[in-house]
Order: structure tokens, then sequence, then C-alpha cells
């Protein structure tokens, strides 16, 4: 049983107009201009096919369909149809309560699911003005930073797999569950945490975990050196991603690419550095860049070794958060019934796909009126259709998605 | 051309270097421990407060159905009926009376998320999730768990005790309005001069933005 919300058949524009009461005539839907309609009746010109990269392929990292139009192995096109992991995440949101969007928005990103918890937290009490306590935004700003060595560790092995390095894989799958299980011990859950609540968490952190984390670090510092003798400077490897998919600066910021992608292109931007939330502006730590030694800025293999280098920073600020966690009880601030005064806010932090922000509209009831996400994997999939040149080629379509790094239920929600 | 050779060279010589240096990665591999769990014969053990099956003790549940409320994905489905006087089903470990029949408490474990968000406003705490993990089963249904502990006939008849005083109440609530209103009209005067101060205007309803439920 549940709830309704706003009209009969949830016309989400017309209950979005209620609230701002103005009034727009909407006028009959057109078709997009011809170069941008998706399922067009394609010309045969001598010779070029169309590819189905369909949504079920071992490569395209979820259920993401690639339409090719390819000139036998050259790849002329490329066109991303998304939507086959829709879950109507917004809708969810609109009707249970504050409280109870939390587990939702773990599901937006799976892998690293406290930077969605905190981006909403940090939302709702941005409009409630709630200030948390020390040893909470400490321990979640370690939460996050693990979920970011997690989550890079997925891609970074998982990229190997795709250009065809079975061995990485493994190894960093096996970093990732002494990871999962440092996550399980503190929250119940592997994967999809539900930890980091408005005002607070869930527990708080048991006896000897700050050890056990601390001991984790020392051993995983030398296996991200492995990795690079094994992976990164391999030459097979570099010949296969250094002159792939380049992404100039200036269309990665056009096409509003943000994240591990953007810093590749050679653009200095993150926003714990540029625009800090939390208590990031009190940890000392570096923000990776492209480098053109192995080719031009804006490759696969700088998109690749930008994650590496930010597991390696990842591991420089827990090490800093985990030597001063401050004591502390960590329900204190949280509310015996949320109340959110009616308002409008959006709030944005840096996860490990690049910026996601919630913009939370609340009409002081106790259900959100309408939470958008902004998802970056949706924008950095966008930019696929410019990292073409005249030389891609399938595999190379295979190596440019596995850079990205997306995760279709962040780009469907 | 020299160039072109020696750039040739070089590759090839970098190529083979590369792979050797990851050949010798591997090879020290061998001699390391190996991490695999042969999974049925050992199995890991979770740590406490891990979050798998969702188990009720029933015998202290109170019906207070907080957590049906809680639930995201509406996964609990309960039941209660309230107890008649002279019914006395006890108190729970944690010292609350219990006045509810819970007469239904079903968890769909298909639905549920495992959130963990029900067992926090659990007021006797009898609502736990578990680290029993190994729940599959062949029958989708076999996924619902039924918790409450009356046989169908005993909760036919307590639904229909329970609807029985409901109308003997509904009665006397029915008999006490039309007695009342008879007294009204029995003294009309004193009831126009109570009735004439006005009731103060309602409150005008602010943007109309509030989604029905």
């Amino acid at each position: 049983m549940h709830a309704e919300t706003g009209d009969e058949g949830g016309n989400m524009l017309r209950s979005w107009l209620k609230w701002g009461e103005t009034e727009v005539e909407e006028e009959a839907p057109t078709l997009p201009p011809q170069e941008y309609r998706v399922s067009q009746a394609i010309e045969w010109e001598g010779g070029e096919m169309i590819l189905s990269m369909g949504p079920q392929h071992p490569s395209t990292h979820g259920v993401l369909r690639l339409a090719l139009v390819t000139d036998g192995e050259i790849v002329k096109k490329v066109t991303p149809h998304l939507g086959y992991m829709h879950r109507c995440f917004e809708k969810h949101a609109e009707a249970v309560d504050y409280p109870g969007v939390i587990p939702y928005t773990d599901r937006i990103d799976y892998l690293a699911s406290m930077s969605q918890n905190i981006t909403y937290a940090l939302t709702v009490e941005k409009l409630m003005g709630l200030k948390v306590p020390e040893r909470v935004e400490y321990i979640r700003v370690i939460m996050c930073e693990f979920n970011r060595i997690a989550s890079h560790l997925v891609s970074i092995g998982t990229y190997g797999l795709d250009i065809g390095a079975f061995t990485p894989f493994l190894w960093c799958f096996r970093d990732r569950e002494k990871i999962l299980d440092l996550l399980e011990w503190v929250s119940g859950a592997r994967m999809l945490y539900n930890y980091i609540w408005i005002g607070g968490l869930a527990r708080d952190l048991p006896e000897d975990w700050v050890e056990r984390a601390k001991s984790f670090l020392d051993y995983f510092e030398s296996k991200v050196d492995e990795l690079n003798n094994l992976l990164s400077y391999n030459k097979i490897f570099i010949e296969r991603t250094a002159e792939v998919g380049i992404l100039t600066a200036e269309k990665a910021i056009s096409y509003g690419v943000t994240g591990p992608n953007l810093r590749a292109s050679g653009v200095k931007w993150d926003l714990r550095r540029n625009d800090p939330y939390s208590i990031y502006d009190r940890f000392d730590f570096d923000i990776p860049v492209g480098i053109d030694t192995y080719g031009p800025l804006g490759s696969c293999w700088n998109r690749y070794m930008v994650r590496v280098w930010e597991v390696q920073q990842s591991i420089k600020i827990l090490r800093q958060a985990l030597a001063v966690l401050p004591p502390g009880d960590v329900q204190e601030a949280i509310p015996k019934k949320i109340r959110v005064p009616k308002g409008e806010v959006y709030a944005r932090t840096e996860t490990p796909r690049g910026e996601m922000g919630f913009y939370l509209i609340s009409d002081s009831s106790d259900k959100p009126f309408r939470l958008k996400c902004r998802a970056p994997s949706f924008s950095n999939i966008s930019a696929i259709v410019d990292m073409l040149d005249s030389r891609t080629m399938i595999a190379d379509i295979v190596a440019i998605i596995g850079s990205i790094d997306i995760v279709l239920c962040d780009i469907d929600r | 051309m020299i160039q072109a050779i020696k750039v040739y060279f070089a590759n090839v010589f970098t190529g083979i270097w590369t792979v050797l240096v990851g050949m010798r990665l591997t090879f020290w591999h061998l001699f390391t421990p190996s991490v695999t769990l042969q999974y049925p014969d050992e199995k890991w053990e979770l740590p406490p407060g891990a979050r798998a099956q969702l188990f009720n003790n029933i015998d202290d549940c109170i019906g207070c159905g907080f957590c049906v409320k809680v639930c995201p994905v509406d996964c609990i489905y309960m039941d209660t009926v309230r107890t008649g006087p002279g019914e006395d089903l006890g108190k729970t470990t944690t010292g609350n009376p219990k006045r509810l029949h819970v007469l239904r408490f079903d968890i769909d474990m298909a639905k549920c998320c495992y959130c963990n968000l029900c067992t926090i406003p659990c007021p006797t705490e009898c609502l736990q999730m578990t680290p029993k993990y190994e729940n599959s089963v062949y029958n989708r249904a076999n996924l619902l768990y039924h918790y409450a502990t009356y046989t169908p006939d005993e909760a036919a008849r307590i639904r229909a005790e329970a609807a029985k005083r409901e109308a003997e109440e509904a009665e006397k609530r029915k008999a006490a309005a039309a007695a009342k209103a008879a007294a009204a009209k029995a003294a009309p005067k004193e009831g126009a001069a109570k009735g004439g101060a006005a009731k103060p205007a309602p409150v005008g309803q602010e943007i109309a933005a509030k989604p029905a439920e």
C-alpha cells in the first residue's frame, strides 16, 4: 500500500507547478531536430553497418545499449541508449519519509553507497540547519574514503579485465573484500549500508575497528605499487589505452563531465578542494591530474591512472582521519521526528564517479515533495560521442567505456 | 630510418621487459598463502550485527506497528485486534503489557531490502536482524515468513468477538448521541445562546501543495 502523491497518475510537472504557482502553457511535443534523434532510420552509406553493442554485454558495465555505426572495424558514430535500469528512484522518494529514502539512495551507485548517503544527508541537514557532532563528521569522511578506494578497485580491476588482464582483477577484489569486511563489521551489510543517517550515523564504530582499519592500510599500501608494476606501466596496456578515447578539457567541461574523467583531461577540479563539504578542508591531500608522458591528456590511460593515484590520496586522508578521531556520541543529533522546513536546497559531493547532487524541495510534511538526483555517470557517458577519432575500432570502444567508469544504476537511477 | 629501427627495437625490448616484471610478481604469488575460502566446507564467520534474515520473537511483540510504518518497501504485513475486557495476554520480557492480539505478522523476505530500518523503532526489540544468510528456497512463496501463532479458527473467533464488541459500542455511542440531541432540543433557548458564539474561521490553507495521502 503506497501513498499517492499529488494528482492522479502523478503528473509530476503539474504538481511541481502547483508549488510554484506559475502557469506554463503546454505545447504539443515535437520531434527533436534530425541530428539528436536516437531512433532514426539510418541510411546505409556504402557499407556502413549498425552494430548494437546491446544491453546484454559483458563489457558495457551494466545494461547499456550502444548503437555503433561502423565501417568495417572503424567506428564512425556511437549513440548510447539508456533507461534499461530505470527504477523510478525520484518517484519512490516522494512516497517514503525522509529516513526511508536512504536505502533508496544506497542503490543509486551501489559500489559507493556511502557517498550517496552522505550527499542526501548533507542536503537534508542543509535545509534543516542541523549541525552534526565532530565524531560523526570524521567517521563519515572515513567511510566515504574507504568506499572511494573500494569503488576505484572495482573500476581498475574490471578495466584490466576488459582489456584482457585477469590477474589484477582478482587481486583488486581480494583487497576490496578486506574493505567490505571492515564496513560489514561497522554497519552490518557489505554493500548497501544505510549507515549515514540524517543527523548522525546508524551505529557507532565497534571496539578495535580503528586498529583493524590502520593495519589494513599498512597492508594495502604495498599492493598499489604491485598493481602499478603489473598493469599500469605495462607496455601492452599503455599501447591499448594511451592514445585512445581522447577527451579535451573544453569538451569535458562543456559536456558536464566531472570526477576522475575531468581531472584526467587536465582540469584540476575536485569538489573536496574547490567547494569543500563536511570537514575535507582539514585534510592535506593532492588532487591528481592527468599527465602526458605516454600520450595526450584525456586518454583512457590518464583516466585509469587518475583513479590509481586517487586511491593513494585516499589512503593519505584515511591515515590522517583515523589518527585524530575524536570521541563522542554519534546519535545525539539525530532528531526524533524529522521536520524539514519548507524550502529548496541543492547540495553536492564528490563521489568516485564525479559530482553527485541532490535537489530537494520540501513542503514541511514528513515526505520529500521532490527529490532530484544529479547523477555523475549520466553526464560522463554523454561525452562518449565525442571521444572517437578516425581510427577508433570496436575494441577501443570497450576500452573507452571501461575508462569512463559508469555504473548504470547511477545513470538511470 | 635508423631512428625508426631504433624505436622498433626499443619497443620490443620494453614490451618484453614489462611482461617479465609482471610475471615476476605473479611468480612470487605462488608462495603466498591462498585467500580462497572453500565455501560449503568452510564458512565465513559473520560479525555480530550483520544484517541477514529478519526474525521476530512474536511472544514479545505488542503489535504497535512501527516496523510496518517505517519499512520503505512495505514488506511487513500485520493485523491486530484489540483485546476485550477480561482477556489478559500478559507482559513482554521488557515489561510492556500486551494489549493487542497479533493475528497476522508476515514478513515477505523477497521484498525486504535488508535496510534494518524496522528494528530500530521496535519498543520491545523483538524484531531483530540475524546473521543467518543461507535462506534460499525452491518455491518463492516460502520466502513469506509467518510469525503469528494463532490458528485460523482461533483468529476467526477472536475477530468475531471483536466485531461484536465494536457493534455494541457503536450502538451505545449512537444511543448517547441521540439522548444528547433530545436533551438539547428540550432546552432550545440555552442551546441557542450557547450556539450563538461563532466558531473561529478555519485557518486558510497555505499553498495547496500538500500531497494527498
